[in-house]
């Protein structure tokens, strides 16, 4: 018998086209923190879905407190003492807290002494005992509703205490928080590992698992990388190993001449639909012929970021000047007309209108403009030569060529498809947000290639991407945000993938000023 | 033509086959009562004829129904298509109805004057209400579900608390029946040998069903109403204003209904009842499903409820089959074409899953 409260030997995990954990080991000792680091689609997620019950694994065996298990659902965790907070919460946004955390095991009590019903009182009362023992703060009573994230991923964390979990699995706990909760939850983290539960914590964030962490392993593209003991190494190492790998492709890119300013971004500050801030008093430029890339870990608010210069979200301060026009309070259809293309992150719910053609779809930015249409009447044909056009250009690929429904298409395509549409519009910027996001790497070599040719021609290219391999192989500038900040422009030829991540994780510079 | 553009005639067939076993069960002859549908519908000849009547009477009053069932369908349809639920039909329809009838049905107004004027009240009105519907859902969010079911009690009382205060007929307890020049259909016109109720309004339906292809089909408006009706967010990104599209939407859907309204209390009818909205606002959002949500398959969803439910007196007096027998037979298709819409999306999954 191992001394071990967690195995998973060998663990091998294929999803279509890739393989998302490929011979992963690792021993989770009772009562320690164990970190598991790497950047996204590392494979971490996936490794702790399984452990928690959500997927089985393809091959290698999970073992818990020495007894070989097969998990087949979460409930089936749950029955194994193993928790997990999700990154998005799992709550009924009108039940209150109590409600929340004992359902699915209410206490009851018999109402006229003949009904079951909840024993609203006796679970109001075993979630506040709870919450003081591990210093929560959790009222009860409160409804989900209107209460702010920090609290609600308390209550996940009393869902799981409830149901007597050991060992609980935070999967990026902190991507939510602002750093006072941040502290907050660490500590909480610490006295729940007092009190002898074996903790795992899903994270990038290095700085986290220095401060509590015991044990860290590393992943990257699905391998572990590395099993490191946190005390005896430093950040910088936990950063290189996490991203400093061999570029597996790079790009031929022609020496950058810079043309006029197109894109200057003053001061911006933009909140999301919940009133916080998510851009904070972010200034930067790009020029003609660059391509200035936005590093940084997901959810520091780099897609706000495009979204506020694309004009779908509104900045509450800051100016944003597309050459040398003063485009803050533009509709989004000026600023398309003034020239700003636009790939957002979601190519299926933002970038297409999936059950209209594709050649609606190729149209979707001119359609109201001559030939497509003459006042208010359409010309149809025109949609159909165009269209045709730009599927032979592109090399867009499609069951009924133009008459095909989007949705009907792989996503390769689809985001082929909108590539085409908004270099087609021949506007001076481009804005690319996560342009090769779960395509296969001929469809990355392609898109990389066009993003290139872009900047040759003289367009002006924000970039913002998680993937710093892309990052590094097309900037001619990073700016690095983290928390909603730029921390960081420079020349990307002054800057190592190393530094980068570092200043992605909020621990850049630190060398520097000690 | 795509494969499942078959569905809404399959749902009609299995529907008249269950149809035919309900009837059967009754102990009557469901082709007889299939056959007594059409004939009552002056789609097949009868045994006799009274004076001056013949098939071509009973025709011209089927098209007098079907002129409101297919202008409230479209409404229903162009709502769709924007992706906005107009549960209003009804209500909107009795506005406009009572708007034109007031001021148009009750004046002295010569015909050539009037009948214009009350399809422009009946479009202008219906616009107005759907338009409404469309601004609170643009500016304050009100899901146009609630909103319209809300208009509908708005205007069913409004309209009653008039008529029955000014516009009342002592004896039918209806709204005075309005005079003949500001009616859409010409009443027991003589052509031939024949007295016939001329519908003027199924001339209105045809051209807004060919303006609603043409809407659809081929203007930039149409194009942004099947884009914000598709992914509002895609439109939205794509430079459409998403709200200024939902309020024209609205207004296109409730002109369309003002006109059914015009058309119904205005043509096939003369009056209103108190206190009564047209049960033909309802059953056009489930036409407008049969027919695919596509304006020419609302001509053939239109036309074939219209059939069951105008021809049901006749077969009841001939086969002995209950007038009920329709309600019900129309509940089924509809019920069926319900479960059509949830085929389709089956195979639409099972083709992504492939």
């Amino acid at each position: 018998m191992s001394d071990y409260i967690i195995e998973m030997n060998h663990i091998t995990k294929r999803f279509p086209g890739i393989v998302a954990n490929d011979d992963v080991s690792i021993q989770v000792k009772k009562g320690e923190i164990y970190a598991l680091l790497g950047e996204n689609g590392a494979g971490k997620s996936t490794l702790m879905s399984m452990l928690f019950g959500m997927y089985e694994p393809d091959e290698g065996e999970i073992i818990i407190r020495g007894e070989k298990v097969k998990i087949e659902s979460p409930n089936h965790a749950t029955r194994l003492n193993i928790g997990m907070v999700h990154q998005h919460f799992k709550l009924v946004s009108n039940y209150t807290i109590a409600e929340n955390i004992v359902m699915g095991m209410e206490p009851v009590k018999k109402g006229f002494g003949l009904f079951k019903t909840l024993d609203q009182k006796r679970a109001n009362e075993e979630i506040r005992a709870l919450s003081e023992k591990f210093g929560l703060e959790v009222d009860p009573t409160k409804v989900i509703e209107n209460i702010n994230v920090s609290m609600q991923q308390r209550v996940e964390i009393l869902k799981m205490l409830y149901r007597e979990a050991e060992i609980l699995i935070f999967d990026e706990p902190t991507a939510v928080l602002t750093p006072q909760e941040i502290a907050f939850l660490l500590e909480i983290i610490e006295s729940l590992r007092r009190d002898g539960k074996t903790i795992i914590l899903i994270t990038h964030k290095l700085e986290e698992i220095k401060k509590i962490a015991d044990r860290c392993a590393i992943l990257c593209r699905g391998k572990l990388i590395d099993v490191l003991d946190v005390k005896e190494t430093d950040t910088k190492t936990m950063a290189n190993l996490m991203v400093g790998r061999e570029v597996n492709f790079s790009v031929d890119k022609p020496a950058s001449e810079y043309g006029r300013e197109v894109l200057k971004v003053e001061h911006l500050t933009v909140q999301n639909e919940d009133k916080f801030e998510v851009v904070k008093d972010v200034s930067f430029s790009v020029r003609g012929g660059e391509i200035f890339a936005v590093a940084g870990v997901s959810g520091n608010g780099q897609v706000e970021l495009a979204d506020a210069v694309a004009g779908l979200l509104k900045p509450s301060s800051g100016t944003i000047t597309l050459n040398g026009k003063d485009i803050t309070h533009a509709s989004i259809r000026s600023r398309n007309l003034e020239g700003i293309s636009y790939i957002p992150e979601d190519r299926q719910n933002v970038g297409l209108v999936m059950d209209l053609s594709l050649s609606d779809n190729l149209a979707l930015k001119n359609y109201f403009k001559p030939p497509f249409s003459k006042g208010p009447v359409i010309a149809g044909d025109a949609f159909t030569g165009y269209s045709d056009g730009l599927i032979e250009k592109y090399d867009i690929r499609s069951g009924q060529g133009s008459e095909t429904i989007v949705r009907s298409m792989s996503g390769g395509n689809q985001q082929k498809a909108i590539i085409a549409r908004e270099i087609e519009l021949d506007s001076s910027l481009l804005i690319f947000v996560q342009p090769t996001r779960g395509l296969d790497i001929g469809a990355i070599e392609n898109i990389h290639r066009q993003i290139v040719e872009q900047r040759n021609k003289g367009k002006a290219v924000l970039l913002i991407s998680l993937e710093l391999d892309e990052v590094m192989n097309l900037a001619d500038t990073i700016g690095v945000i983290y928390n909603g900040r730029i921390e960081k422009i420079a020349d990307a030829k002054t800057l190592t993938p190393g530094e980068v991540g570092e200043f992605m994780m909020g621990v850049g510079g630190r060398h520097e000023k000690a | 033509m795509k494969k499942h553009d078959l569905i809404p005639f399959l749902t009609v067939l299995l529907s008249l086959i269950l149809g035919i076993v309900v009837i059967a069960l009754l102990g009557k002859n469901p082709f007889q009562a299939y056959y007594n549908l059409l004939q009552g519908s002056g789609l097949a000849p009868k045994a006799s004829y009274a004076g001056h009547k013949g098939m071509i009477t009973d025709f011209t009053s089927f098209l007098n129904a079907l002129t409101p069932m297919l202008l409230a369908s479209l409404s229903v349809l162009i709502a769709l298509k924007a992706g906005l639920f107009n549960i209003g039909v009804s209500g909107q329809m009795l506005a406009a109805a009572f708007v034109a009838t007031v001021l148009v049905g009750y004046s002295e107004l010569p015909a050539v004057v009037a009948k214009p004027l009350v399809v422009l009240i009946g479009a202008a009105v219906g616009a107005l209400v759907g338009g409404l519907v469309g601004y609170l859902r643009h500016r304050f969010n009100i899901n146009e579900v609630v909103s319209t079911i809300m208009c509908n009690y708005i205007v069913q009382f409004v309209a009653s608390f008039f008529i029955n205060v000014f516009f009342v007929d002592p004896v039918s307890r209806q709204s005075k029946n309005i005079g003949a020049a500001s009616r859409l259909t010409l009443v027991d016109t003589v052509v031939g040998d024949y007295k016939m109720d001329i519908p003027l309004g199924i001339l209105v339906a045809a051209a807004a069903v060919a303006a609603t292809v043409f809407l659809l089909g081929k203007t930039t408006l149409g194009f942004e109403i099947k884009a914000v009706g598709s992914s509002s967010r895609a439109a939205e990104y794509a430079g459409i204003r998403v709200g200024r599209t939902r309020v024209l939407a609205m207004m296109l859907s409730g002109g369309a209904a003002g006109l059914a309204g015009v058309t119904y209390y205005l043509g096939y009818f003369c009056s209103m009842q108190p206190r009564v909205l047209a049960s033909t606002g309802y059953d056009a959002i489930a036409v407008a499903l049969l027919g695919n949500s596509s304006p020419i398959g609302i001509i053939f969803s239109s036309f074939l409820i219209t059939v069951i439910s105008k021809g049901s007196t006749y077969m009841s007096s001939t086969a002995g089959v209950q007038a009920e027998m329709a309600s019900a037979l129309t509940g089924i298709i509809l019920l069926i074409s319900a479960c059509g819409a949830y085929v389709r999306e089956r195979l639409d999954r099972w083709k992504e899953n492939r």
